[in-house]
């Protein structure tokens, strides 16, 4: 079987080349969009190929030949929307029928309610515009399986973990720094997946019967909290996990002004009818937008040295509210899914990818 | 004096980024001419040409027209390099290279030789010697260098593959004979050369799996001088140069021409900031080093100067690049099982 990945440079993308590659089951055909995304697919004697995810055309001309697709590409709201119907319609010009799509389990929220599985209904009014642009993403791409007669798997990960991922790398930077935090105790759910076992998913998918075809939950093994996802790297990393932290309570995040004029501005609606603005007035309306940024108290030199305050995000708060370990069952049982990969082999493997990465010999 | 004639071979991203703004500085001093444009691109040429629009543009260097006498600055793709210098010569200019100086040191031979053979200069384009950073190192890594002798160095350098490349050159083997150590290892290693001489011993592993190195290390001897280099075009790299001295420590960051980080054994604190000279001007910024070696290089081909990395200087860095290839190593990726790892040496030792 010849498969094509899309996104073949990305952090997914990057080890399904080489799993599939070293594994020797499958030919594997990178994808990319611009020859300076080549540097890690053309570590191996590969057909690698230019494709743009954004254009049908170009895509098609990627995927001629391949006997099915893997999509691991990534972008911006708007472009993870519009990369479904793409994938779709270039997979059905060049004649590939089996295609797997990397959703996220983010379609279902960060914090997902207790009880969810596949049948819970998606919707679109997440706190964060990317959990929005996924579920619409994955029904675009289920409208385009369907329209063009297509075996389409649409793979729903947690946090994906493993070698360079931001996961890794950026915590271990933020508890380097003093810089990481939990919530409360850190009994948060971490519905975590690592790297290899999502490209055993996706392997799994590649290889089902096609009236399988359909939306899967894809985890690791086991209930993993925040705590332990954190002290596990802390004391690899030979850190204190003492030292992390603590939030007693959730902080809340509000949109300022400015960026809801920003959100305003990158919607459909605006970017639709933003062509035909003229100039002057797109200049007035910028310069309106710039007063509304808020102006914060500057303490200038007056403040303690070296207090390095936890880098909250709001899908790190999000996240760390969940209750509920997201089930595999589903892909289990009908993809035949099995996370060969445990935990703190994951962690062990991650951490040593960290430290190559930095220069160990 | 009239201003010296220049033919730009090669009108890709680095004489884009780097060559026009430059050429336009010195043509703007009145020390040269940009004469003529060459690249099988006509968008690549079009794009300079509306920056030189006294220039002749043509696809091939057969077509282009300058007098002899002139400078031809070649910075086509490595592999082209050598032939695009001996066909220069042939016509009478002297030669400005872009590293790598070829693709291999065989092809840097014949280049060395065609020059002696016509006379004329051939220059190698190392321009990170020129950073005021560099010319300070060497100093500190020579005899009489304040900090006392060198005992250990730890380069890192690289990250993300972000160059503007037009073309998946870079990344063919047909193309080039190199990944990430030919790319940014040719550099590394001049500088290396230049400031500790050729080394004694090393060791090279690359993580190539019958295609081109995105991760490299090398680890060297000059003396008693150890050290080691780490290159990757995959991460994010600490892109700093750290020296360790018998009563000191210096610290640089890649390629921040006029900076430097400098720290006393035993002392509380380290030092780190820009380089002045000993008027008080700011010394050279990056742009301002490249300036200076297409204008040094000006200078050697007008007054017969010598030229600081001539092609001998410049092959060194290659010949040494081409001894790690051959004595390669396969740099095991702690993250693969034990079936790919088997699998991944495979490969690696066919290539």
């Amino acid at each position: 079987m010849t498969i094509a990945v899309i996104g073949a440079n990305g952090f997914i993308g990057t080890r399904l080349v080489e799993m599939f590659h070293l594994g020797g089951r499958d030919a594997v055909v990178p994808v990319v969009r611009r020859a300076s995304s080549l540097a890690l697919p053309a570590r191996f004697a590969l057909e690698w190929r230019i494709g743009d995810a954004l254009d049908a055309a170009s895509l098609a001309s990627a995927l001629a030949g391949c006997d099915a697709v893997v999509h691991a590409a990534l972008g911006d709201a708007r472009q993870i929307e519009a990369m479904p119907a793409v994938l779709c319609a270039a997979a059905a010009t060049a004649g590939v029928r089996r295609v797997v799509y990397l959703s996220s389990a983010s379609v279902h929220g960060q914090a997902p309610e207790p009880g969810t599985n596949e049948d819970t209904p998606l919707h679109c009014h997440h706190a964060m515009d990317y959990n929005n642009a996924k579920v619409r993403a994955e029904r675009a791409f289920f409208r385009g399986c369907a329209r063009h007669g297509l075996e389409g798997f649409a793979l729903r990960p947690g946090v994906v973990f493993g070698p360079r991922s931001r996961w890794i790398a950026d915590l271990a930077a933020d508890l380097r720094q003093h810089r990481a935090w939990l919530l409360g105790d850190g009994s948060g759910i971490c519905n975590g997946i690592y790297v290899d076992n999502l490209v055993g998913a996706v392997a799994q998918s590649l290889a089902a019967p096609p009236d399988a075809a359909g939306a899967y939950l894809v985890g690791d093994a086991g209930r993993i909290t925040w705590s332990q996802f954190y002290g596990r790297a802390s004391t690899s990393l030979g850190l204190d996990p003492a030292a992390i932290h603590r939030l007693a309570t959730a902080p809340e995040f509000h949109l300022t002004a400015s960026e809801r004029f920003s959100q305003l501005v990158s919607g459909r609606a605006v970017q639709t009818v933003l062509p035909v603005v003229p100039a002057r007035l797109k200049t007035i309306v910028k310069g309106l937008a710039a007063t509304l940024a808020p102006v914060s108290p500057s303490p200038g030199g007056w403040r303690l040295a070296d207090v390095a305050p936890p880098r909250i995000t709001q899908e790190l708060v999000l996240l760390q509210q969940c209750r509920w370990h997201l089930p595999s069952d589903r892909a289990i049982q009908r993809l035949g899914y099995r996370p060969a990969v445990d935990f703190p082999t994951a962690m062990q493997r991650s951490l040593a990818w960290l430290a190559f990465a930095e220069g160990a010999a | 004096m009239a201003p010296l004639p220049i033919v730009l071979v090669g009108c890709g991203a680095v004489s884009q980024l780097f060559y026009a703004p430059a050429l336009r500085a010195l043509e703007d001093a009145g020390l040269l001419r940009v004469a003529a444009l060459v690249d099988p691109v006509e968008s690549a040429r079009a794009r300079l040409q509306s920056l030189f629009p006294a220039a002749t543009a043509s696809a091939t260097l057969e077509q282009a027209e300058a007098p002899r006498g002139g400078l031809a600055i070649v910075a086509s793709p490595p592999r082209w390099h050598a032939s695009h210098a001996i066909e220069a010569f042939g016509r009478g200019w002297n030669v400005l290279c872009e590293k790598p100086m070829a693709a291999t040191s065989a092809e840097a031979e014949c280049m060395i030789a065609a020059a002696a053979t016509a006379g004329l200069v051939l220059a190698i384009g190392h321009y990170k010697r020129f950073f005021p950073a560099s010319r300070s190192l060497k100093f500190l890594c020579g005899p009489a260098g304040p900090l006392g002798a060198l005992r250990s160095f730890s380069l890192a350098e690289g990250g993300p593959f972000t160059w503007p490349a037009a073309s998946p050159a870079f990344f063919q083997k047909s193309e080039t004979p190199g990944g990430v150590l030919l790319d940014i290892g040719v550099h590394v290693f001049d500088l290396l050369i230049w400031w500790l001489g050729d080394p004694d011993d090393f060791k090279y592993a690359d993580d190539a799996m019958g295609g081109l190195e995105a991760n490299a290390r090398v680890s060297l001897r000059f003396g008693s001088v150890t050290g080691r280099v780490q290159l990757s075009r995959d991460w994010a790299t600490a892109q700093r140069y750290a020296f360790e001295f018998e009563r000191g420590a210096v610290g640089w960051t890649v390629n921040d021409a006029n900076g430097l980080g400098v720290t006393f054994n035993g002392a509380p604190f380290s030092l780190e900031g820009t380089l002045r000279g000993t008027d008080g001007t700011v010394a050279a910024t990056n742009p301002q080093s490249f300036i200076a070696q297409l204008q040094h290089v000006v200078t050697a081909v007008r007054l017969g100067t010598p030229v600081l990395v001539d092609g001998r200087e410049g092959a060194r860095a290659l010949r040494l690049i081409e001894a790690c290839y051959a004595r390669r190593q396969f740099l095991d990726q702690p993250w693969f099982d034990a079936a790919e790892t088997a699998n991944a040496r495979l490969r690696a030792a066919r290539a």
